[in-house]
């Protein structure tokens, strides 16, 4: 079985490995398998999720603690998470279940995106059937372990999956980043040690409980264990989602889902989400992993792999992705709140061809200045496809500008 | 934000904990933050910061604190950032420099820039740094329109407080307020990113708390101002004096700005232990009451305008004369005019005993009853008198039987602007005012005590000094703020005046 999701998962029976954990593993022994299992986490940051788990303050010093799964699948190219939540919400479920026990978490929650209507539905009716079928609530198994679950969903706002807006959001509060520390593992929801993971994360618990740690490593590269689903959108022929072994390289990646459509050629792939900063054409035969894509200035982020052919206009494209950072910004952090919106009108003037060469040297000020100062990465994010563009394509944004329009388009300049 | 909760505690050892800010070494507190110790070795200063505010929990927004780590590749708040030992912070390097540069260009990109229609103009954090750093010219482009939003610009929160939201930097400031120190929740932000507004949580209220003014003060630009004082003067033109607020017991410390002796305003004047960096709304308003036009400023003597001269001579008489004087101060006299009254008048009054009682100050209620206690939980007291305790610590307070015994002359001394006692007595023969008056406190005596001798007009707290003893004991001393209007007379020269008249006079003999 080399496959996590789309081979094992789909066919392996629900709650076995939970039945497993519950009978033969200690919570140690559970974190000690995930440690071997190299699991990274797959919300972005890609920190490994045994050493988030040992963090957690033990059961005399803090009795109370939270799972708190991260659905909050906001990043722009990213939606392998609504996958598992219909394809296999017990897979999640079960995941968490062994997570809580780990940790010593009685209580979990779900934080789910808003716009998941249907999917939260779904994934209710999930935890009614595992609560009526005895994997959730009191004594589980007729062992000594507690678990219940709650679905809690979001308001629509992208900031939200950020771990620490997503508690405050939790609780009732403006959705906002918190300042760390402290971090969620010493304050979290309620004021309780907490362990954000995102959906993907958990939902690989099962099979590295069934299949040992060990034989998850193995699937995927030296410090980053398993596949992972990547969510394949832009001009593919083939888009979807994909369970790839990391060490694929973005291109075989791309041939995977059917090349560039309509026999085009490509242009640019943003490999990791908006945030990661786009590569070139001939920068893609790097693995999709953590670290190889990192070492290519770029991130594997949640797995978000856009693609885009020779027709896009990488102004365009970029501005597209800073006018969705200039409204999610959640405003506290003056660089945030101020430069998204002001970096997304210079790329609008660029795009409508009003732009000055000047305006190349402001965009690297700005984001010089917005990087790496704020409460949260978010910042940092923005300056990821604003930075990149101009870094690889430079030379468009010049026709742009010496032109005086879009030279991938003879649209009227418009101004949004 | 529970600062105990966070990596500093590993640190708790015996050794003395050290952190290095600019080449100077200072020891700190485990928990206590880059900021508080900065604030502690008076070099805070040096730390440009807009959200932080060391009365109010912390944010960690506004990003301007940042300060170098060494060993550290970001920079980092100090008001967020706890010291830990060995720590080595620089505020001023090219990096921190820098940086500060971006959070101003950043908070400028929108600004109106209004600095001369605005009154914030001249103690304004944002135009104060934008000396030192931001930049002079603004890139944000001509062609760009700045952010405005609907109806922002002049914004009635109440009657007291106007909000230009326009100039709002969001540092959050007053939200913090709000929430943690009135625990009213009257402000919030709404909406998300630069689209983020203040807002009243319930617009049909407004404003209701009892410390508006303080919003102003937290308010580190011109986006929230105190009505009273919006437009009635550059600040540039204002002396400051130390001094106490006398409009209740709590002795507020309170800086009172003034240009040729007329006062402007009060602001709250950091005390710890008294009022932090806070102030009722009633008392920052009670510098009004010095200016009442309605004072009596001039010697009266049987119901006419005198010369100073004339009414002590006749006041002096009466004193040699009388039986048995009485002498009732309000609890808003100094603790120095009591002692000095106490013990000079009696030097004066040859014909027998001499009392002194204190009357208590809450008007309405029972002038005798001894009450004073909380208003609310943050600062306001019942008692609107500022002495009541060094008053009371020297005096007792006057009684029926007081005004049976002593009928003949009965002098009530007032101190300040607070509101006259209801004197539950009647009819003396002599009977003198001295100290800070009213046309309508005449009235109002005159309607029991027909016979209102004189008037010896003299000065209140902002115009000289002393001092007052606290609800809570804490004794605090003030000098004068302003000169008092040119006929209004201290006790001291008063008395110094009679006792020499008198003493030529005995020579004379
Ligand atoms: C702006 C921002 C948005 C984020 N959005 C998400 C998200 O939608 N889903 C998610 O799982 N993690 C998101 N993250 C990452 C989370 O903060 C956090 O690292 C993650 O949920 C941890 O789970 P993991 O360790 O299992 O990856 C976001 C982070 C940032 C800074
Ligand atoms: S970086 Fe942006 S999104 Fe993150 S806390 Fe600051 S303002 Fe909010
Ligand atoms: S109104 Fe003033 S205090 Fe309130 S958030 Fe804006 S700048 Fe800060
Ligand atoms: S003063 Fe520290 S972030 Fe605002």
């Amino acid at each position: 079985m080399k496959k996590v999701f789309t081979e094992a998962a789909a066919n392996s029976k629900d709650y076995q490995a939970l039945t497993e954990v519950l009978t033969h593993k200690t919570p140690e022994a559970v974190i000690t398998e995930v440690k071997k299992s190299n699991l990274r986490g797959r919300g972005g940051a890609g920190f490994p999720t045994g050493v988030k788990w040992s963090f957690m303050p033990n059961n005399e010093v803090a009795p109370v603690k939270y799972l708190v799964c991260n659905a909050d699948e906001g990043e722009p190219g990213t939606f392998k998470d609504r996958f598992i939540i219909n394809q296999m919400p017990h897979k999640l479920i079960e995941g968490m279940i062994i997570s809580g026990y780990a940790i010593g978490a009685k209580v979990g929650y779900i934080y789910i995106r808003g716009e998941f209507r249907k999917e939260a539905e779904f994934l209710q009716t999930a935890i009614n059937k595992a609560y009526s079928d005895g994997w959730l609530g009191k004594n589980i198994l007729g062992k000594n372990f507690t678990f219940d679950l709650f679905l809690y969903r979001g308001a629509g706002a992208y900031i939200c999956g950020e771990e620490t807006a997503l508690l405050n959001s939790l609780e009732g509060k403006r959705g906002e980043p918190r300042l760390k520390p402290p971090y969620p593992a010493q304050v979290g929801a309620f004021s309780k040690p907490s362990c954000v993971n995102n959906v993907e994360t958990l939902a690989n618990i099962p099979w590295i409980m069934l299949h040992g740690g060990e034989a998850f490593a193995k699937l995927g590269t030296e410090k980053s264990g398993g596949t992972r689903l990547y969510s394949m959108s832009g001009h593919l022929q083939h888009p979807g989602i994909y369970e790839f072994s990391p060490t694929l390289t973005l291109r075989e990646a791309i041939q995977e889902a059917g090349g560039v459509r309509g026999g085009k050629k490509l242009k640019a792939v943003i490999p990791g989400g908006a945030s990661a900063p786009m590569l070139r054409a001939d920068e893609i035969d790097v693995c999709i992993d953590f670290d190889s894509l990192a070492s290519v200035g770029s991130m594997a982020g949640s797995g978000g792999i856009i693609v885009m052919d020779e027709t896009t206009c990488i102004v365009e494209a970029a501005l597209v992705l800073l006018k969705f950072y200039a409204h999610e910004s959640c405003g506290q952090c003056s660089q945030c709140r101020e430069g998204s919106p002001w970096l997304s009108r210079i790329f609008q003037r660029i795009e409508n061809g009003q732009g000055k060469l000047a305006d190349l040297e402001l965009i690297e000020d700005l984001c010089k200045n917005m990087a790496m100062q704020t409460i949260c990465a978010f910042s940092d994010a923005v300056t990821g496809p604003a930075l990149s563009s101009i870094h690889k394509f430079k030379e468009e944004f010049i026709q742009h500008i010496e032109s005086g329009a879009c030279p991938l388009k003879n649209h009227q300049a418009k101004r949004v | 934000m529970d600062l105990s909760n966070t990596d500093t505690t590993k640190t708790k050892t015996k050794a003395p904990q050290q952190i290095t800010i600019d080449g100077q070494s200072l020891s700190f507190t485990p928990g206590e933050t880059i900021m508080q110790v900065a604030e502690r070795a008076g070099i805070s200063k040096r730390i440009a910061h807009f959200c932080y505010h060391p009365s109010l929990s912390i944010a960690g927004t506004c990003r301007m604190c940042a300060v170098e780590v060494e060993k550290v590749a970001k920079l980092m708040t100090s008001c967020s950032t706890p010291a830990t030992n060995g720590m080595v912070v620089y505020t001023n390097s090219e990096k921190v420099k820098a940086s500060r540069n971006g959070v101003m260009e950043f908070l400028l990109a929108n600004h109106p820039l209004d600095c001369p229609v605005c009154d914030q103009a001249g103690e304004c954090s944002l135009q104060e740094y934008n000396y030192e750093y931001g930049p002079s010219t603004s890139r944000f482009g001509d062609s760009e329109e700045k952010r405005v939003f609907e109806n922002a610009t002049t914004l009635k929160l109440s009657p007291l407080i106007t909000l230009n939201m326009n100039r709002c930097i969001h540092c959050e400031r007053c939200v913090r307020f709000c929430a943690e120190i009135t625990e009213t929740h009257e402000l919030l932000m709404v909406n998300r990113g630069h689209h983020k507004e203040l807002t009243l949580a319930d617009p049909s209220k407004g404003l209701t708390s009892d410390y508006q003014g303080c919003l102003a003060d937290v308010c580190p630009v011109g986006a929230l101002t105190f009505n009273d004082f919006r437009f009635k003067k550059r600040v540039w033109f204002l002396k400051q004096h130390p001094s106490i607020c006398d409009g209740c017991s709590r002795g507020c410390n309170i800086e009172v700005h003034s240009e040729d002796d007329i006062v402007y305003r009060y602001t709250p004047r950091f005390n710890q232990e008294i009022n932090k960096h806070w102030m009722c709304d009633e008392g920052r308003l009670s510098y009004h009451r010095g200016h009442d036009k309605n004072r009596i400023v001039a010697p009266y003597f049987e119901g006419h305008e005198c010369e100073w001269h004339t009414l002590l001579a006749d006041f002096t008489k009466s004193l040699k004369s009388s039986k048995s004087a009485l002498v009732v101060f309000t609890t808003d006299a100094t603790s120095e005019e009591v002692a000095t009254l106490t013990s000079l008048l009696p030097q004066l009054h040859k014909g027998g005993p001499i009392n002194f009682r204190y009357i208590s100050s809450t008007p309405d209620e029972n002038p005798n009853e001894n009450q004073d206690e909380n208003q609310d939980q943050l600062l306001r007291r019942k008692d609107k008198t500022p002495n009541r305790q060094g008053v009371a610590s020297k005096l007792s307070p006057i009684s029926e039987a007081d005004f049976q015994s002593f009928n003949d002359l009965v002098i009530i001394f007032k101190g300040s602007t607070s509101k006259l006692p209801r004197l539950a007595f009647s009819s003396s023969k002599h009977l003198y005012l001295w100290g800070v008056f009213l046309l309508e406190d005449l009235e109002n005596i005159r309607a029991s005590n027909p016979n209102i001798r004189g008037v010896l007009p003299g000065v209140h707290t902002l115009e000289k000094s002393g001092s007052y003893t606290n609800c809570d004991g804490i004794t605090q001393t003030f000098t004068a703020a302003i000169r008092p209007p040119k006929l209004c007379v201290p006790v001291e020269r008063i008395l110094s005046k009679i006792l020499t008249t008198v003493t030529a006079e005995g020579e004379a003999k």
